[in-house]
């Protein structure tokens, strides 16, 4: 599974490395430490994209930490394990047609910075 | 510092229907087997997921040792160690002792074969390299570290498949 | 091991007990069906133990929970020393190294295994077993079981051997997006789901028959993958029809490579 270089170069602007690891037949963009929005606590944690459908959702950010942030979200995942290591995400659907990496994380960020 | 060696049963018949094959002038067979590390607390897991054969073209007539391969077979090893240095995938030498039970490196082995590792380590440095002899049913295994000048015995050998096949060295039990 | 102890079982083979001294078995969940499993691995003289469990023995587990006492309610006994008792008292010689919480918070130990058995309680607790036992090269073995309906409860379970190379979960039809879906939407709200001693105990002998046909390949079978269905209604345990469908070829889900601690590559 492969994405366009561009859209790789583009995700780093969010991020101090970026990485990726493969795992049950998927690519995941690993974000090292990805800056969150104004008002989240941590201000930067480590996250795994997941551009395919899974658990129902039509693509996911994990995080490596629960965050804080203005508004309360469900934590409908907690220590999940993901390429050895344990991750949480919050119940957040995001639906855009054909989005880039970038559209999609900033979708998926976009959960912390609205009230539903 | 403990290492334990795993393999699946596909990859284990894989290696030992073609190290059991005759070769024309060659005592023994040689092949290479390749794999990645997994983290244990108190050591490393190497885990074996493919191998290659050695073609029969590229092994050196010297009867003075059961099988010598030749400089393209090492040259075509050492370019299967860099493409695959990105996943960290180390390079093991491995052969077959004809006898039943444990095996050890006979003095030609312990001679000759160990000093192909830092060739390996110089193409990939962020892998484990090594050596494997396998017998009729059990295994020895010896592993390179990143960046280690000293092999480590591999205290097991697993073999994941129907049926599980332990090959433990006797003083690790 | 004495020669009178084990002579019940020579059928399985001249070096069955060395074969079966010789493995370690990781079991991840110590309840209803890993407290049985662990209780039949040490009557047939398995030595080597990987075990995970958090929890205590409450009352509600006492209908079945092998090995617990009213007393452990009482006395809140972690179920993972039930289960070093129930294996030491069997083999005193034993190695056990057991971890007071889920795998996933201590899983390096995991990865010593040859056999896995999953006694947990979620899909994706399954799924995320699959995972390490796929990375680390361990055959799995997952147990489950449920009762559905109230006013004609049904009882099912299933029995299911995942293998290195063979096919997976998903492949053979148990694991889908849609049942991990599912359960997501639920997360929190499941409730306790009704358990009983007799399904486990079939689901649990049939998991570890599994496990010593693995070691000791007594029915010179070489199985390396089954999906069991139990019917707890009928008493029946039948392989499940999905594997009529089963794909040739190597499992999609787990591609043959991806072995050993996942790879962070730079960009």
């Amino acid at each position: 599974m492969g994405y366009p270089t561009e859209q790789l170069e583009e995700l780093k602007r969010y991020c101090t490395k970026l990485k990726v690891v493969d795992e049950g037949g998927v690519t995941f963009p690993y974000l090292e430490e990805l800056r969150l929005p104004s008002g989240c606590s941590p201000a930067t944690c480590d996250a795994l994209l997941c551009p395919v459908p899974r658990d129902g959702y039509p693509s996911r950010l994990f995080l490596s930490v629960q965050v804080s942030s203005p508004y309360s979200r469900n934590w409908n995942v907690t220590n999940a394990r993901i390429a050895e290591r344990n991750w949480f995400a919050f119940s957040w659907k995001v639906d855009l047609a054909n989005p880039t990496l970038t559209q999609l994380l900033i979708a998926h960020l976009n959960g912390f910075a609205k009230n539903k | 510092m403990k290492i334990h060696i795993k393999l699946t049963g596909v990859l284990y018949g894989q290696i030992m229907a073609d190290l059991v094959r005759p070769h024309p002038f060659a005592a023994e067979r040689v092949g290479f087997v390749f794999g990645r590390m997994g983290s244990l607390n108190d050591g490393k897991l190497i885990l074996l997921k493919r191998y290659a054969s050695i073609p029969d073209a590229h092994y050196v007539d010297d009867q003075m040792v059961g099988a010598r391969i030749g400089p393209s077979a090492m040259t075509w090893a050492m370019q299967e160690v860099y493409r695959s240095k990105g996943a960290r995938e180390g390079i093991f030498h491995i052969h077959l002792h004809g006898h039943a039970g444990e095996t050890a490196m006979s003095s030609t082995d312990a001679r000759e074969i160990p000093a192909m590792i830092p060739g390996f380590q110089s193409v990939g440095r962020d892998a484990a390299h090594g050596i494997i002899i396998v017998s009729r049913n059990h295994g020895s295994g010896w592993v390179w570290l990143p960046a280690s000048t000293q092999g480590v015995e591999a205290a097991q050998i697993s073999v994941i498949g129907a049926p599980v096949g332990v090959f433990e060295r006797r003083s690790a039990r | 091991m004495s020669n009178d102890r084990y002579s019940r079982q020579s059928f399985l083979g001249p070096d069955a007990e060395a074969r079966i001294a010789a493995c370690t078995i990781g079991i991840a969940g110590l309840g209803g069906g890993g407290s049985h499993i662990v209780q039949q691995l040490s009557h047939i003289g398995f030595q080597r133990y990987v075990i995970y469990d958090g929890d205590e023995v409450e009352d509600s587990n006492l209908n079945r929970l092998v090995g617990a006492t009213s007393a452990d309610a009482l006395a809140a006994t972690p179920k993972l020393h039930l289960a070093k008792m129930m294996i030491y008292s069997l083999q005193p010689k034993a190695r056990v190294a057991g971890f007071p919480c889920k795998w996933q918070e201590k899983p390096e130990p995991l990865r010593e295994c040859q056999i896995v058995f999953g006694g947990v309680d979620s899909y994706q607790g399954r799924h995320e077993l699959e995972v390490a036992c796929r990375r680390y090269l361990m055959h799995y073995i997952d147990i489950g079981m449920d009762v559905h309906g109230t006013e004609k409860p049904v009882i099912g379970g299933q029995v299911i051997l995942s293998s290195p190379g063979g096919p997976c979960m998903r492949c053979m039809g148990f694991l889908s997006d849609e049942l991990l879906a599912r359960e997501a939407a639920l997360y929190g709200n499941a409730g306790p789901r009704p358990q009983v001693i007799w399904p486990n105990g079939v689901l649990a002998s049939t998991a570890v028959g599994l496990a010593v046909d693995l070691v000791t390949n007594w029915t010179r079978q070489g199985r390396r993958h089954a999906y069991l269905v139990y019917d707890g209604n009928a008493s029946t345990v039948k392989e499940s029809a999905t594997l009529r469908n089963l794909a040739s070829g190597s499992c999609p889900h787990f591609p043959d490579g991806e072995v050993g601690d996942p790879v962070l590559l730079e960009l």
